[in-house]
């Protein structure tokens, strides 16, 4: 299993590099030259180019390009154009509540998308079947958005039940009233594929001869179902889980800019909307390394599952 | 065995996966396939002809109509600035359908030639799909948002980012079924009578492939058009006053309150396209290509 794992860690290395650059290609292309505003508008062409030289934007690219990684070891993102801040600790005060909103939402997807499907697959045919897979077919086709939408409207504005602005704090610090909107808008569009891969997965195990030899031992039905069948069957919906994580972030993009969530997400959109680059540049950096982690996590947790996977 | 029979032989096989009135015929018979199908072509039509089927210019504001319920006089109402949402929904559309198809067909045709040589040529196979991972790497909103932040929010971002979106799946779909074709007899004895790489790649392969392509992009559409309104929501699409859905959607928000039918009525008008392109995308994915079924 370790060996697996050592594997699969260096050959996410080289999408690691080209997360890294398309970052730092991000500050290059940056319509005006850093140099220029530090040296003013009526600045000599001597003065300019001594700044770039103490810059060290005279240098190729490629070593421009290992400093910046150099610059990363060190925590160094560079400062805020708008705030005057580091951008890490910008970043360092943004992670937190952006993980809190992808747990919150992933606590109630999963268990929730796993149960339905199951319950579908059980009842395959049924009334009951159907009318699960018609709601995940609508979920699957609902903009974010709307969802959040409506949410703000009626439980947050009308019924006025929970805050749909901000948040009060960490969880365990009484921020759960307004953690469960945000979290609520960003889990309900996963239930929908989760249900609907759970009761694919299911169903395939279910003609199994493994269950048949369940049942026929007189296990209780339920014992077969859970131990046998899901089990077996979590090991698609676990790779769908990771597959769903570009979904997770950009959904979590949308939810915490219109629920005013303080994660890194909004952090982005309001940097690119100001046009603060180093912000905008550790934001993106931060939330594509968070997606490579995700499909990490969950090539490993399936190494876990699929025993198959290690011998192979 | 001559180049000319082993065409037969190659086309055969096509019109075996791309028999079209079988194919239609057997979607007819999916009720919700078909109303689904019915629907997304009245839509496009609605699009296409915008200008014809809409009631009232959609740039036209008139203050003396703010935020109206929807009536008979204007069916969804009007928005803070008066303009009739109906026109705006239609002209949205427009804009939200071009975009999704904009980036998907750049996008198949980018990851459809991609996969094809990878299948094609095993030397640049490693490469190409290295390059794979990494695109996969970049969740579309996050294209979407570095190349806003780098060139200025745009439907040129939008669209870049709805293309890097399609590029790999396809790719990986392509690759997959043209590896299958690859070892098909045919291609053995196209080879060995000595066809050229290119009709090789082109009759042989392609051709083979279009149809495994196509039934996939059938069913992302409605995922692309999901992001593209994203983004547009995000304010990194298309800019004011230009209509498109989702930014609709985001200039409602703030009215959310006093007038909630200029955010919902075009976050419904999302749902609804989307909803009709993936239960169509289902149904053509089950009649053409049962092997995607996963």
């Amino acid at each position: 299993m370790g060996r697996q794992i050592v594997h699969r860690l260096l050959v996410s290395f080289p999408a690691l590099l080209g997360v890294l650059f398309l970052c730092f290609c991000l500050l290059q292309v940056v319509p005006a030259d850093p140099a220029m505003i530090i040296a003013g508008p009526d600045a000599k062409a001597e003065t300019i180019a001594a700044i770039r030289n103490e810059l060290g934007l005279d240098r190729p690219i490629p070593i421009q390009f290992i400093e910046y990684i150099g610059r990363l070891l060190r925590g160094d993102l560079g400062r805020s154009i708008i705030s005057n801040k580091m951008v890490s600790e910008e970043l360092a005060l943004t992670i937190g509540p952006t993980v809190e909103l992808m747990l919150g939402a992933m606590l109630l997807a999963v268990p929730c998308g796993l149960a339905l499907g199951t319950l579908a697959a059980v009842r395959r045919g049924s009334i009951v079947d159907r009318l699960i897979m018609a709601v995940s077919v609508a979920g699957v086709s609902m903009p974010v958005f709307f969802i959040g939408l409506i949410l703000i409207q009626y439980v947050g504005f009308k019924w006025g039940l929970l805050p749909f602005t901000g948040r009060t704090g960490p969880v365990w610090e009484g921020g759960l009233p307004s953690l469960i909107l945000p979290a609520l808008t960003l889990g309900l569009v996963l239930i929908g594929p989760i249900a609907r891969l759970t009761r694919t997965a299911v169903l395939e195990v279910l003609g199994a001869d493994f269950v048949r030899t369940a049942r026929a031992k007189g296990l209780r039905e339920t014992v077969v179902i859970i131990h046998h069948a899901l089990r077996n069957a979590l090991i698609p919906v676990v790779t769908l889980i990771g597959l769903q994580a570009a979904f997770l972030l950009g959904g979590a993009v949308v939810t915490e800019t219109m629920f005013s969530w303080p994660g890194v997400g909004r952090l982005a959109v309001g940097a690119i909307v100001s046009s603060d680059f180093p912000t905008a540049q550790g934001a993106i950096m931060i939330l594509a390394i968070a997606f490579l982690t995700i499909n990490l996590l969950v090539d490993v947790l399936y190494v876990y599952l699929d025993p198959r996977v290690q011998r192979s | 065995m001559s180049v000319e029979t082993l065409d037969t032989v190659v086309r055969t096989e096509e019109t075996g996966i791309l028999s079209r009135s079988g194919v239609l015929r057997r979607l007819a018979r999916d009720k919700v396939a078909a109303v689904a199908a019915l629907l997304l072509v009245l839509i496009a039509l609605a699009a296409v002809f915008a200008p014809v089927v809409a009631p009232y210019d959609p740039y036209l504001t008139d203050l003396t109509k703010v935020m109206q319920p929807p009536s008979a006089e204007h069916w969804f109402g009007t928005d803070n600035t008066g303009r009739d949402i109906l026109s705006r929904v239609i002209f949205g559309t427009r804009n939200t359908l071009m975009l999704g198809l904009v980036g998907v067909l750049i996008g198949g045709l980018l990851g459809g030639v991609l996969g094809i040589l990878a299948a094609f040529y095993p030397r640049a196979d490693g490469w190409i799909m290295r390059l794979v991972d990494v695109m996969l790497a970049f969740p579309a909103i996050l294209i979407g948002l570095a190349v806003a932040a780098v060139a200025g929010a745009g439907l040129g971002a939008v669209v870049i980012a709805l293309v890097v979106a399609t590029v790999p799946d396809v790719a990986r779909v392509a690759r997959g079924a043209a590896v299958g074709i690859m070892g098909q007899e045919f291609m053995e004895a196209g080879r060995a009578v000595g066809v050229s790489d290119r009709t090789l790649i082109w009759r042989y392969l392609t051709l083979n492939c279009i149809s495994t392509i196509f039934v996939f992009l059938t069913l992302r559409f409605g995922q692309i058009i999901l992001i593209g309104s994203a983004l547009g929501f995000l304010g990194m699409g298309a800019q004011p006053p230009t209509a498109e859905l989702g930014m609709m959607a985001a200039q409602g928000r703030d009215f959310l309150f006093m007038a909630p039918h200029i955010a919902t009525i075009p976050s419904c008008a999302i749902f609804v396209i989307v909803l009709a392109a993936n239960l169509l995308g289902d149904a053509l994915r089950d009649v053409l290509d049962p092997r995607l079924q996963q």
